[in-house]
């Protein structure tokens, strides 16, 4: 049974983003909301620091600015779920409220869920349709990568040990794109994902797609953009084409079997879930 | 040692603590409020689930250090003397519970859910218990208590402190 926080380590709260910056410099791990953190070191106590980056207050908000909208990383999904954004975004407030239980929304952050990096982190399909660069902070300077370039592996990331992830940034998507969301699991509720997709489509006024970005989580040890199913796509209309198309373009797709699904099955669901999820961004027009 | 000052159900609590100690062993070994139960070891069950600034956490996901400075609400606040909350209540009269060892979690995740929707259907009342596991009742007079309570507390005077 998990009695403790499992650290026998330093606690350090730092007020403000100076003082956070100097604590991670000197090393130890960030703490978020803990929803990854607590449940991995049950059992496996913390050798560093812990610094606990809640009392940050600049790191909590969501805010759309000239050129992107900028998530703090402390902004948790029940704040992504509930603020109000462009249709573009409706993929990432439907993955948000996916994300565990109510009380894993309450506590969990976009930030952490990047920075654990695990291949059926559901923020990271959305995100990754958004073209979503993430800011890394340190006391050296602050560097802005590509979300697929910070994302390197399997649980890995480019975060260096003095950096803090401090915002995801957005550009701004086409006007009036549609966004969608799609999860299996195998049950309804607080599950691992055994797929995931997420959309963004554009659209000209006769239904035909100018822009389309589709990513699929869980298939690989990062989840990835599909680039030529995308190029295929553009210039169809999104109410009719040939879905077989898109099991052609799956190629770069290396699910693994395991406790939840087999490769085949997950080919098979990622080619129905990247269709639903079309529909979706087609549908309501 | 790490010192927390916490406003627990209404009082202010401080104490001397190690950091590593969770907030849901702050509430039962430190402050002896056991009603706030522990089911697992991997943030899954909810039984421990107590409001935090009026939010449904799992205190087992949490330090006693970071409810610093916050106002935290269990189970031990919600029945004023011998009247139980509407919540326990309709619990009590819809067989809403057998072991009753989920049921703290419940009813602190259906308190935090209908302040903010007073009206939910039985699909939403479902969706907002999908972070608290019951091994015993199989969540059908789970449902029926918390939409039996969300009638009888529609038009209530405010009930829950959070
Ligand atoms: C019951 C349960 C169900 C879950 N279900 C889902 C689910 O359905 N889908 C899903 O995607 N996830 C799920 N999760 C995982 C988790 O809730 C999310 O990944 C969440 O977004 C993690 O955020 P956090 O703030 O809690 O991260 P933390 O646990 O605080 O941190 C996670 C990691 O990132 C590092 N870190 C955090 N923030 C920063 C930062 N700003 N800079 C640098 N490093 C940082 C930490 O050091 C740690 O290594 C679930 C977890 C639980 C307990
Ligand atoms: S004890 Fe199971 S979620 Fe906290
Ligand atoms: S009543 Fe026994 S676990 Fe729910």
């Amino acid at each position: 049974m998990l009695r403790e926080g499992a650290m026998s380590v330093d606690y350090l709260a730092p007020a403000d983003m100076a003082a956070a910056l100097e604590m991670r410099g000197a090393g130890g791990t960030v703490l978020a909301g803990g929803t990854d953190l607590f449940p991995q070191h049950v059992g496996r106590p913390m050798t560093q620091p812990v610094i606990d980056i809640g009392g940050v207050q600049e790191l909590r908000d969501i805010v759309d600015t000239p050129d992107a909208y900028r998530f703090g990383a402390l902004a948790r999904w029940a704040d992504v779920a509930d603020t109000d954004l462009p249709s573009c975004f409706d993929g990432l407030r439907a993955a948000a409220r996916e994300v565990g239980s109510v009380q894993v929304q309450n506590s969990g952050t976009i930030g952490g869920n990047l920075c654990n990096a695990s291949p059926a982190a559901d923020g990271i399909p959305p995100l990754l349709s958004l073209d979503a660069s993430v800011e890394l902070t340190s006391t050296v300077g602050t560097r802005v990568l590509r979300l697929d370039e910070f994302l390197t592996g399997y649980r890995a990331t480019a975060l260096r040990p003095d950096e803090l992830l401090t915002a995801v940034l957005v550009p701004r998507g086409p006007d009036g794109a549609r966004s969608s969301f799609r999860k299996l699991g195998l049950r309804g509720y607080l599950v691992i994902s055994v797929v995931m997709v997420a959309a963004v489509v554009a659209a000209s006024s006769d239904g035909r797609i100018t822009d389309v970005r589709l990513a699929v989580g869980a298939c690989s040890p990062v989840a990835q953009r599909l680039p030529s199913l995308e190029a295929e796509l553009v210039d169809r209309r999104i109410d009719d084409f040939d879905a077989a198309v898109i099991a052609r373009h799956l190629g770069a797709l290396t699910p693994i079997d395991d406790v939840r699904a087999t490769a085949a099955y997950r080919f098979e669901a990622a080619s129905v879930l990247v269709h639903r999820a079309l529909q979706a961004c087609g549908s309501e027009r | 040692m790490t010192n927390v000052s916490v406003t627990v159900n209404g009082q202010s609590r401080e104490a001397d603590v190690e950091p590593r100690t969770l907030l849901v062993y702050f509430l039962r070994e430190t402050l002896g409020l056991t009603g706030t139960n522990v089911g697992c070891d991997t943030s899954t069950c909810g039984s421990c689930t107590v409001l935090v600034d009026g939010e449904s956490v799992k205190s087992c996901t949490m330090l006693a250090a970071q409810a610093d400075g916050r106002d935290v609400t269990t189970i031990e606040a919600m029945a004023h003397g011998d009247t139980m909350h509407p919540i326990q209540d309709a619990f009590h009269r819809n067989h809403g519970l057998q072991c009753g060892y989920c049921t703290p979690g419940m009813v602190m995740a259906a308190a935090s859910y209908l302040q903010e929707n007073p009206t939910p259907t039985e699909e939403d009342v479902r969706e907002a218990l999908e972070g608290n596991l019951c091994r015993c009742t199989g969540y059908q007079n789970i449902v029926k208590s918390i939409l039996d309570a969300a009638g009888s507390m529609s038009g209530a005077p405010e009930t829950t402190r959070a």
